[in-house]
Formats: C-alpha cells, sequence, structure tokens
C-alpha cells in the first residue's frame, strides 16, 4: 500500500467537466491510499477570505488579460467567439484528479473509501487560519422563479465562516446581491453563468448581521466525485449520472463508501466540489461551498469478482455507511445515453423528482432482490416499511431522489 | 464573410445554451401563484397584485380577499392570461386606464353575478365576458372565484391598428360559433399554461390577441346604438385583418385590397386617416414589426433573416435592412443576436412537467343523505385537578370509516388542556381475522358484517347506494377507520389545535389462541408506487404480507409472519372484490394461499405512530380521508409518534378531532401503499390555541399540518395544499390525477420559507440560504393522492431556540 499525494495546481485539475481524455493527474493501485486537495468553484465571491496568499489556489484562479491558468471551464466550445468564456461554463465544478487506477476496466466496480475530511483554511494576512466557505442562492435554484420579495430575480452569495473548535459549525458572516462582474477578457456576467470570476467587492454592497441566531451544524463532505463516462469525452460537470459526479449527498463525506461503475479503462476518478454543508435538495442552488482535502483509499473491485458480492449486477453508484446502503435514482440515470447528441443541455429540459424517485425505486427494488435475495413481493414489502426516500438534489438538473435502508433490517439470524 | 459566419456561430451557440444545462427551470414567463408563499396578513397585496396582472382590483367594502387563492399566469409583450381559483369576492377595473382593448373574463366552475350601473345579470359558467377598461361595472364571485382572465395591451399590437372597438358597457357574449371557438381555447391555454413552451406560448398568445380582436369588433358592431364609427371600426379590422395575411405578397396595394372588400381606394385611405394612419405605412410597419418578432424568436432561427424578409414582402436583403434599421435603429443581424443574447442571460426555456391525465371517476356525493345516528357517549371520565382525563374506546359506534365529515356529532367533549386516550384499529385487521379481530369485542363490533346487517355501514365519501363502481356503501372512496370525533370546547374556525401525543401502545390480540401477542398487516395493494412495474408475473398482483409486532422495550422490531396474493373475497353482501378496493372486507382463509418463510432474517424497526390525526374540513360534508391536506388527515408521516407534537389549524366550530391509521413502522415514501397497519391505542394532550392568543408563537399563520419533535419541526407539502378550495366541486377525484413530487416539493419550499420568514424573523434571502445549507427534504408519501414531501429544520440550528 503506498500513499500519494494530490496536490491542486493548474495540472492536477479539470474544471467543468468529465473526460477520459484528459491526461491523469497521478495512477495508483488498488489498495492505494491518496491525500487530494480540492478547491471550491466558489472561492472567488470572497477572493480575500478564499484564495488570496494561498499559492494552490492562486495559482488555479489566476486569471488576468494576458493569461487564463485554467481556460477551459466546462464542456463547451474552446474555441471563441465565446458567450461566456471558454467552455461556456456549461459543467462548473472544480475537480482534481483525474486519478487512473491501474487495470481498472469496463465493467469492474471501483471503491473509493473516504477516510478523513479537512477543510482549507484560509491563507490571507487578515483571517490566516480561519475558514470560509460560499453559498449561492443562484438562478438555476428552485426558489429563482418563486421568489416574493423585491428585487425579482436576484441572486444572493452569502459567505459562511466555518468554527471546527468543538463540534463543527458554520456561521454566516455576510451576504450580497450579485452584480455584473467583468471578467478579465471583458466579458459581463450579468448573472452568475461562468466559475471563477472574481467578485469586485467595491460593484455589491455587503449586509452584515444575517443569519445571526443560526449555527448550520457542519456536514463535510464532497458534492462531486466520480468518474469519467465513456459515452463523450467532455462531459458537463453538473448532472449527476451512472459514473457518480454531481451527486450532491451530504452522506458522501468522513467513513462513506462510495462504489462507482467504472466505464472506461484506468476509472479516471475525479472529486471536486467539496461543502461544509447542505441539506437535501441543496435548495438555493449551492451548498456552503469551502475548500477541504481528504484522504482516500481506493480498491478496485474486478468484473469477475463481483458475483455474490453487494455489487452484483450494480451499474449506478451506491454509497455504504457504516448504518445504510443508500441508492441515487436521477430523472435520467443515464441521461447520456437516453437522451442523445444534445443530452448535456436537453437534460435541463426534464428535470423531475417524480422520475428520480421511480428510478430510486427500481435501483432499490434491484438491490434488495439480488443482493439479498428476496422475492420482489418481500422487496416492495420491506420498502414500503423499511427504507427511507428522500431527496437529494433539485438543482443539478439531472434531479436526485436517494433511496436508503438501514443494515440492522438484516441483522438477525 | 468570415465575420458574418462566426456571429451564425454566435447566435446558434447562444440558442443552444438558452436550452442548455442547470439554469434554466421554468419557463420565464410562467408565474404560479399561491396564497400559502405568504403570512396571512400579506395576502391581500399578494392577492391585489394578482389581479392587477390582468388590469382589475378588488372592489367593495370589503375589498381584500385573504383566504386560500391559487393562479396561473403568463405573459408575453402586452399579453397576461391567468386562471384563478379563489373565495367569494368581487373585482372591478383597475382604473384608470389607457388601454382600449376590453378585458376577457369567463367564469369556470362556477357563475358570477356581473353589476354593470343599475343593472345586475347572472353569467352562467362558459359564458365570455367583455369588460371595458374603464367603467362602472364589477363582478361579483358568490361562491368560489374561478374564472380565467385575458388582458391585451396596445404593446401586444407592435404598432398594429385595428380601429378601436368602443364597448361602452361589459357585454356578455352569447355562446355559439366564433364565441365558442375563443372560449375554448381560452380555457385549453389557460390549463396548459405550466407546460407549453416559450416558442408555443407566444404563438398561442398572439392567436388569442387576434381572436379577442376579432370577438371586441364584432361585438362593438353589434351593439344596437352602435354608430357608423362602429361599422367603420369592424371594416377597418376586417382590412387589416387582410393585409395581415398577404404581408408576403410584394403587390399589396391600395387598389388590390379596397376591390376585395368592395370599397372605393379612397374610402379604404379615409378609413386609416380616422386613425390617424395611412395604408402605405401602416403595411411597411406591419412587415417591421413581424420581421422583428421572427427575429426575436428562438423558434425562427432555423429561418435566415433573407427568408423572414422575403416573407414579409421585402424581396430586396439590403432595402429590407436599411428599412429595418431606420425603424429600430439596429440592422436585423445584429439585432438577432443581441436578442439571443438577451434570451441566453434571462435563461427562459421551456421546464417540464406533465401531469396525468386521467381524473377518477367522480363520486357523486347525496349530501341530502340522512346522518348515521351515532349515539352520543361521553367516555370514561376521571377527573384531577382541573384537567380532566377521557377514555374512547372503538366501537362501531364510535368510529366513522374512510371519511372526514364536519357534521358528525362529536362521540365526546373535552377542554383544552385535558388529555384523552383514543383506541384506534386498524383497517387492515380483516386480512387476518382470527389474529387482529377475533375476540376483541371492540374489533367485532366495527368489522362486524353479516348478510344482514353491517354495523358500519358507511365505508368512505362515496354515495351510500353505491352507484359509481358498486363496491359498497360510501364505495370505499377512503378506507379509515377514524376514532371520533373529538370536539374541544370553545374551539373555533381560525383557533390552532394543538394535538400532543403521549404515548402509543399497540393493541394485542384478543383471540385466546394468541393471547398477548401483537399483528398487523401490509398491503402492496392497486393504489401503490410499484403496481404498474412488476417485474415478475402474474402482473398485476396484491400482495398482503402479515407482521407479528415485538413490542419489547430493548429493540422493538416486526418480523414478518406469512404472505398470499388477493384473490377474489366476496362479502358478506355478496359483493365479489377482485382487488383490495373496499375497507374491512373479511379474508376467507380458504380462499388464499400462505407463503410462510417471507422475509426470512429480517427484523423491521418500529416506528409507532399514527397515520391520521385530522380536524374536519370546512369545505364539503363528506371528504375521502385518502389525501391529506390542510386540516391534516393521512399524513403518512412516522415522526407523528410518542414525543410528537402536530398543530392543525381548526376549521369548524368544536374543531372535531379524528385518529386512526395507526402503524407500527413506515418508510419515508410508503412505497407499497401501506405501512405495518397496526390496531393501536393512543394518549393524547390536547391544547386549544385560540386566535387572539396566536401572535408571535411558531404556529401562528398556520394553514397546514405543523409537526413538532423534540429535535425538529418538520413542515408538510403536498401536491396541491387545499386540493378542497385548488379544484372546488372535482376536488376529490382531480386530487388523484394530478399526483406530483414536483409539486409537492414546491409546496414544502414555499411553507418552509414562509415558517423561517415569519417565525424565525429571517429576510427571504437568508431563508433561502438557510433551506439550502441546512433543511432536510425527504418523500413523506407517493400513495395517498395528495402526494407529501415534508422539510425538516432542526432546532439545533437555532442557539436561542426554546
Amino acid at each position: 500500500m503506498k500513499h500519494f499525494t494530490l496536490p491542486v495546481s493548474p495540472k492536477t485539475v479539470h474544471w467543468g467537466y468529465f473526460s477520459k481524455k484528459v491526461p491523469p493527474a497521478l495512477t495508483l493501485r488498488s489498495g492505494d491510499r491518496a491525500t487530494i486537495e480540492t478547491l471550491t468553484h466558489h472561492a472567488n465571491d470572497d477572493y480575500e477570505r478564499m484564495i488570496q496568499g494561498d499559492p494552490g489556489a492562486e495559482s488555479v484562479f489566476h486569471w488576468t488579460r494576458e493569461h487564463k491558468a485554467v481556460a477551459r471551464r466546462g464542456s463547451g466550445p474552446t474555441e471563441g467567439p465565446f458567450i461566456r468564456g471558454a467552455g461556456e461554463g456549461i459543467g462548473v465544478h472544480l475537480l482534481t484528479g483525474p486519478v487512473a487506477i491501474e487495470g481498472a476496466e469496463p465493467g469492474d466496480v471501483l471503491e473509493v473509501r473516504i477516510l478523513d475530511v479537512r477543510p482549507r483554511p484560509s491563507c490571507s494576512a487578515c483571517h490566516a487560519g480561519r475558514c470560509f466557505g460560499s453559498n449561492v442562492s443562484a438562478n438555476w435554484g428552485f426558489h429563482y422563479h418563486d421568489l416574493i420579495e423585491e428585487p425579482k430575480p436576484r441572486e444572493v452569495v452569502t459567505i459562511f465562516e466555518l468554527d471546527t473548535s468543538g463540534e463543527p459549525y458554520a456561521k454566516a458572516v455576510y451576504n450580497y446581491v450579485w452584480t455584473p462582474q467583468t471578467d478579465p477578457d471583458g466579458i459581463v456576467h450579468s448573472t452568475i453563468d461562468y466559475p471563477g470570476v472574481r467578485v469586485d467587492h467595491a460593484t455589491i454592497r455587503k449586509r452584515e448581521n444575517i443569519l445571526s441566531s443560526v449555527k448550520v451544524p457542519a456536514r463535510l463532505h464532497f458534492g462531486t466525485m466520480g468518474l469519467a463516462p465513456s459515452e463523450a469525452d467532455f462531459v458537463s460537470s453538473i448532472p449527476p449520472s451512472y459514473t457518480g459526479g454531481n451527486i450532491d449527498d451530504w452522506r458522501i463525506g468522513k467513513g462513506a463508501r462510495m462504489f462507482y461503475p467504472v466505464a472506461v479503462s484506468g476509472a479516471y476518478f475525479s472529486v471536486g466540489d467539496p461543502h461544509a454543508a447542505q441539506g437535501d435538495s441543496e435548495l438555493g442552488g449551492t451548498a456552503i461551498e469551502t475548500s477541504l482535502t481528504g484522504d482516500f483509499e481506493f480498491i478496485l473491485h474486478k468484473k469477475a469478482d463481483l458475483a455474490g458480492t453487494q455489487l452484483e449486477g450494480l451499474d449506478h453508484p451506491m454509497l455504504e455507511t457504516d448504518h445504510t446502503w443508500s441508492f441515487y435514482g436521477f430523472t435520467y440515470p443515464n441521461y447520456l445515453a437516453a437522451l442523445g447528441a444534445d443530452a448535456q443541455t436537453e437534460i435541463a429540459n426534464h428535470s423531475s423528482l417524480d422520475r428520480a424517485m421511480r428510478d430510486a425505486f427500481r435501483k432499490l427494488r434491484r438491490f434488495l432482490m439480488i443482493v439479498h435475495g428476496l422475492s420482489e413481493d418481500e422487496a416492495i414489502s420491506l420498502m414500503s416499511v423499511g427504507a427511507d426516500f428522500g431527496v437529494t438534489q433539485v438543482v443539478d438538473a439531472n434531479w436526485g431522489v436517494h433511496g436508503t435502508i438501514r443494515k440492522n433490517i438484516f441483522r438477525c439470524d | 464573410m468570415r465575420s458574418v459566419a462566426a456571429t451564425d456561430d454566435r447566435v446558434r451557440l447562444a440558442q443552444r445554451l438558452l436550452r442548455s444545462t442547470v439554469i434554466w427551470v421554468d419557463p420565464m414567463s410562467f408565474r404560479p401563484f399561491t396564497s400559502e408563499s405568504y403570512a396571512q396578513d400579506d395576502r391581500p397585496e399578494a392577492w391585489r397584485d394578482v389581479l392587477a396582472a390582468v388590469g382589475l382590483q378588488p372592489a367593495g367594502s370589503h375589498s381584500f380577499y385573504d383566504g386560500h387563492a391559487t393562479a396561473s399566469h403568463r405573459h408575453a409583450d402586452g399579453i397576461a392570461l391567468t386562471r384563478m381559483a379563489a373565495g367569494a369576492q368581487s373585482v372591478a377595473p383597475l382604473t384608470p386606464s389607457n388601454e382600449d382593448l376590453p378585458i376577457a373574463l369567463m367564469p369556470v366552475e362556477d357563475g358570477m353575478v356581473l353589476k354593470s350601473g343599475a343593472s345586475h345579470r347572472i353569467v352562467p359558467v362558459g359564458h365570455l365576458v367583455l369588460l371595458p377598461r374603464n367603467g362602472d361595472w364589477s363582478i361579483v364571485f358568490q361562491r368560489d372565484m374561478r374564472a380565467i382572465v385575458l388582458s391585451v395591451t396596445s404593446e401586444a399590437l407592435h404598432g398594429r391598428r385595428s380601429g378601436k372597438p368602443r364597448l361602452g358597457e361589459p357585454r356578455v357574449v352569447p355562446p355559439g360559433g366564433f364565441a365558442d371557438v375563443f372560449a375554448r381555447m381560452l380555457d385549453a391555454t389557460a390549463r396548459t399554461l405550466d407546460t407549453l413552451s416559450d416558442g408555443e406560448w407566444k404563438t398561442l398568445a398572439q392567436s388569442l390577441v387576434d381572436l379577442l380582436l376579432t370577438l371586441a369588433h364584432q361585438v362593438a358592431a353589434s351593439t344596437s346604438d352602435a354608430g357608423s364609427s362602429a361599422t367603420q371600426a369592424a371594416l377597418l379590422h376586417r382590412i387589416c385583418q387582410t393585409i395581415e395575411r398577404r404581408l408576403d405578397d410584394p403587390d399589396l396595394v391600395p387598389a388590390r385590397v379596397a376591390q376585395a372588400e368592395g370599397i372605393s381606394e379612397r374610402y379604404l385611405q379615409k378609413l386609416f386617416e380616422t386613425v390617424g394612419d395611412n395604408f402605405t405605412h401602416y403595411v411597411r410597419e406591419r412587415r417591421l414589426q413581424r420581421a422583428w418578432a421572427d427575429l426575436s424568436n428562438p423558434t425562427e432561427s432555423h429561418r435566415s433573416i433573407s427568408e423572414i424578409a422575403y416573407a414579409y414582402g421585402f424581396g430586396d436583403s439590403a432595402h429590407f435592412s436599411r428599412a429595418f434599421r431606420h425603424r429600430f435603429g439596429l440592422p436585423p443581424r445584429e439585432f438577432r443576436q443581441q436578442e439571443a443574447e438577451r434570451a441566453t442571460t434571462q435563461h427562459g426555456v421551456a421546464g417540464q412537467r406533465g401531469w396525468p391525465q386521467e381524473a377518477l371517476a367522480r363520486a357523486h356525493q347525496n349530501s341530502a343523505e340522512a346522518r348515521s345516528d351515532v349515539a352520543r357517549i361521553s367516555g370514561e371520565e376521571t377527573r384531577s385537578a382541573e384537567r380532566r382525563h377521557h377514555h374512547l374506546p372503538v366501537e362501531a359506534s364510535r368510529v366513522h370509516w374512510g371519511y372526514f365529515s364536519r357534521s358528525l356529532p362529536p362521540q365526546i367533549e373535552i377542554a383544552s388542556g385535558d388529555t384523552i386516550t383514543i383506541e384506534t384499529l386498524t383497517q387492515h385487521a380483516s386480512d387476518d381475522p382470527d389474529l387482529m379481530i377475533a375476540g376483541d369485542a371492540g374489533a367485532e363490533s366495527v368489522f362486524g358484517w353479516t348478510a344482514d346487517k353491517k354495523n358500519v355501514d358507511r365505508r368512505g365519501a362515496g354515495p351510500m347506494d353505491a352507484s359509481v363502481f358498486g363496491r359498497g356503501a360510501g364505495e370505499g372512496f377512503g378506507v379509515h377507520i377514524c376514532t371520533g370525533p373529538v370536539a374541544v370546547k370553545d374551539a373555533q374556525p381560525g383557533d390552532v389545535l394543538e394535538v400532543r401525543i403521549l404515548d402509543i401502545v399497540p393493541r394485542v390480540s384478543r383471540n385466546p389462541k394468541y393471547a398477548g401477542r401483537v399483528f398487523g398487516s401490509s398491503v402492496a395493494a392497486w393504489w401503490g408506487y410499484h403496481y404498474n412495474e412488476f417485474l415478475g408475473g402474474p402482473k398485476p398482483r396484491e400482495i398482503v404480507t402479515i407482521y407479528e409486532i415485538f413490542d419489547d422495550p430493548e429493540e422493538p422490531h416486526a418480523r414478518a409472519l406469512y404472505s398470499y396474493r388477493w384473490e377474489p373475497q366476496t362479502d358478506p353482501f355478496g359483493v365479489v372484490h377482485t382487488t383490495y378496493d373496499y375497507p374491512g372486507v373479511p379474508v376467507v382463509s380458504a380462499t388464499i394461499k400462505r407463503r410462510h418463510a417471507v422475509l426470512d432474517g429480517i427484523s423491521i424497526p418500529l416506528r409507532p405512530h399514527f397515520g391520521v390525526i385530522a380536524v374536519a374540513p370546512r369545505e364539503v360534508d363528506f371528504v375521502d380521508s385518502v389525501p391529506p391536506s390542510y386540516f391534516g388527515g393521512n399524513l403518512d408521516n412516522w415522526r407523528l409518534g410518542k414525543g410528537a407534537t402536530v398543530y392543525l389549524p381548526v376549521s369548524v366550530p368544536g374543531a372535531l378531532l379524528s385518529v386512526g391509521d395507526s402503524h407500527a413502522t413506515q418508510g419515508d415514501g410508503e412505497l407499497s401503499g401501506t405501512a405495518i397497519e397496526c390496531s393501536m391505542t393512543g394518549t393524547f394532550e390536547v391544547i386549544l390555541h385560540k386566535k387572539a392568543d396566536l401572535a408571535g408563537r411558531p404556529f401562528a399563520d398556520l394553514s397546514y399540518p405543523l409537526i413538532e419533535t423534540e429535535t425538529d419541526w418538520v413542515l408538510t407539502g403536498f401536491s396541491h395544499p387545499n386540493y378542497l378550495a385548488e379544484f372546488g366541486a372535482q376536488g376529490q377525484s382531480e386530487v388523484y390525477a394530478k399526483s406530483s413530487l414536483d409539486l409537492a416539493m414546491k409546496d414544502a419550499f414555499r411553507k418552509m420559507r414562509r415558517f423561517l420568514m415569519n417565525t424565525k424573523g429571517l429576510s427571504e434571502d437568508e431563508a433561502i440560504a438557510l433551506m439550502s445549507a441546512a433543511v432536510d427534504f425527504g418523500v413523506t408519501q407517493v400513495v395517498d393522492g395528495n402526494w407529501g414531501v415534508h422539510a425538516i429544520l432542526s432546532k439545533r440550528l437555532f442557539r436561542d431556540a426554546t
């Protein structure tokens, strides 16, 4: 077993997409471990608190008229002229990786264990050692067309500080309404439509003393974790799908074991979109987006060894914790295959919890029947009385409902 | 030419982005409204905005409406269409107005009274009314307000002159012919507002404008006292329509148009002069306006600029380009690009969603039916200081089966602060009568049913003569055995009833063979979520699983005993039930085949709770017990267990509390259609909060069932928060046809926002940030017609919280 370290830098991140074409940032073997740094793509909402003085973050976010360290952001076009910028922001998450796993082939399952998760402290002089995050009530949020106060519509950024001195919690510092921001290439972003645009704090009005009586319990986790899909070379990081990705389940934190079906040789694992806390549904469009570092262990389960294990027949992500198994239903379980050439844009027109619930039901039924040997009638009765369905997210185009079943149901003789 | 090609690429990319990714949720122009979003005090103002969007305002002295209201609204340039459902009220025109075109209003489901000057006129359902923008009129909706309103302003005409239809006073358009076509199109469009793509909506909106114009002219011209000006206006309108159809004809000259209308060219010009225009200018203006509309329409992006120019009679694209720039200040190519970008940043895109179309057959209710003559009993009462404890045992005369009703005589009256022990029975006890009914006097009384006598005849809110499906009295439109109702002294509409669950104890079998043991039943039924997609045969099928409940304090759990497939059961009256379509039909063990060793090795932790806790709804007399709503009812949330409290808004005097549908355990979703249904006895503390004392309490401004546990606030969202008010007479069938988690999620979001803003004093921005970071939304149930999503707010978030 080896332990690797993968820091963030323009060479070790890819921004806004999963891809089987990006050269691996790290290659390791089944059983190896790695410490992987991740950055939140919302760090520029408060440059001073979340980027300044941090060599890794500064290198990745570097963007001047002359030089943009990570030019492509999203799976969109890389040849101009651009509406929003290279990649067109079709996909927004800063992902570290890919990590290639030696010997991984389509049909295998990759298990990723999260051994530990730590926040990334600020390096700026004024805030050194403290940890910050940003929450955005954005145009893709569930609430956006249903606001009651003026001005309508509006996007609001709330900066949180994460306190880890005791039981970790997050506390709001201030918020502001998004104003049009001009990026170094001269494109004006009147809404939040492209990641990593530095917010000029001279253009915004900070409101202090917000959420003053509220402490949000921390749920450190990675919103986006998954493998490269086989269907396309560059796949938007926004809609989650059969190889994982932007699942946005806060249960994917320390102690979690995620299982993903391998779609391309080498598996190509990437991780990012770190969150300090999120509620089931991620209603406003984002969590408390906070740069984190994780310790991971990778175990490759070869196709031939899956029969008779809990991974038999697994063709979608699964979460195992000490107490539960969770299955992720999506509006489209594999939207890339289901929606054809325009899938990455078309998926946003189909968002539906009703379809996601249907998918979660089917995946859990399959698990109970294949892995636990139940008949269909037993599985359905058990799901009604012993499984809990919840709303994972309603903001990632391919909406999610998770079905969770407790392990202690199966414990007795 | 390179730059042009790049520009075209840009346009195409913009078009594609327009349809792309995360950013787009609903069609930009669609606005759902529900009063649930607003605190009680803010509702009149919010409702005023809804009316104002279509040129109306509240009328009369009781001008503000503050009850439950919903509306779907969609707008395009100068066009606004709204379908509203709200309570009784009056509306009048929003004056002063500079607009000329009348408002079109059509009542649906209920008639209305049109007051104009001194005259009163009753307008029946489906009749169109054209209402002048200024004038002394009002409309009174005496029962519910259910109407479709179309407002078109001059902005929608894009400079199109059509003569001004002058309506002196409101006009009711008799149905038939053209008016029918208009009415049907209005209705169909209003029903699909939320699912139309932007392109579809724009097209329909333009058609509605044309239809309204034509109708308004017809009506104005037909007025008996209309002078020649009305005739002229109608003629001019017809000519304008002719021109509109022939814009593609480069040889559209006055002589040909005049000839087609059978008038002189001079008269034609004179007609245009009456509205301050001339023919040539008008035609050019219309051509440019139509081209403008097409260039800004994303669905027309496949057509080249010269194609569009040609379609509107411009043979020479350079000439078109000059004329366009002269008129709009921008050459057509740049204009199109700018519009595409604007659309991109506005994120307008068609949403998804589609409701199941088929409504269940409507229950024909016989409200004149004689009420069951329930003996009033007062229960056992034990006095301790001022607070009293009551006991309500279960027997045939003390339950109502499958419905809630405001007119049931109370079983008992208690005072605020009293405690009461209520016995409940599961309606699934008849799945194995030997285990769950035999020897139990209370259960035998309730389930008692022989060829001659059925102790509880009505089961469901359907007709007593079973004239819909012939299943039995009440038709099984509602299935739960509810014990009660319990009247609460001094309770009045507007008050809040707090129901604390102090204890829940399973009801043990009274059959000597199984003495002391507890049993339950779970049915994977035809109303289950899985029913239409079985993997294996036979398809479909209903499966009953009988469980034994082990209520040991260490690790309370349930284990399956056996299961069987439902076989047609003949009830004691001789009706055959091929599916589980009527509650309490005793299953004859000889007719079924038991499968043992099911769910072997599996033990399910208990979550004892009551599926149904309700106060009586106000809207109608007999209400199906299945769909939950604002009054509580079949909430099916397992968090309603021991130690939990539910706050219910009182709707009728005495509140009329009923309890039933007890569950040993259930998962979030209740997927198969039922929980482990198990008879239980609950002890409750009931506290009445008078309306005047609600201010500042967490349950002030309550219009839905609010659950409080030791650690959390749980808010209940439904597909249709008050389906009885929203759908009116059709409510009890419509609600089943319009189940949707997407809608329930929206409702849960709105309720949580309101709770955080009003109870916790947060701004809207704070509330949304907090919901995203810390509120958990979960699926309550997908089997009760009115599907549920709950929102859980941990009390831990608030340091100062009590």
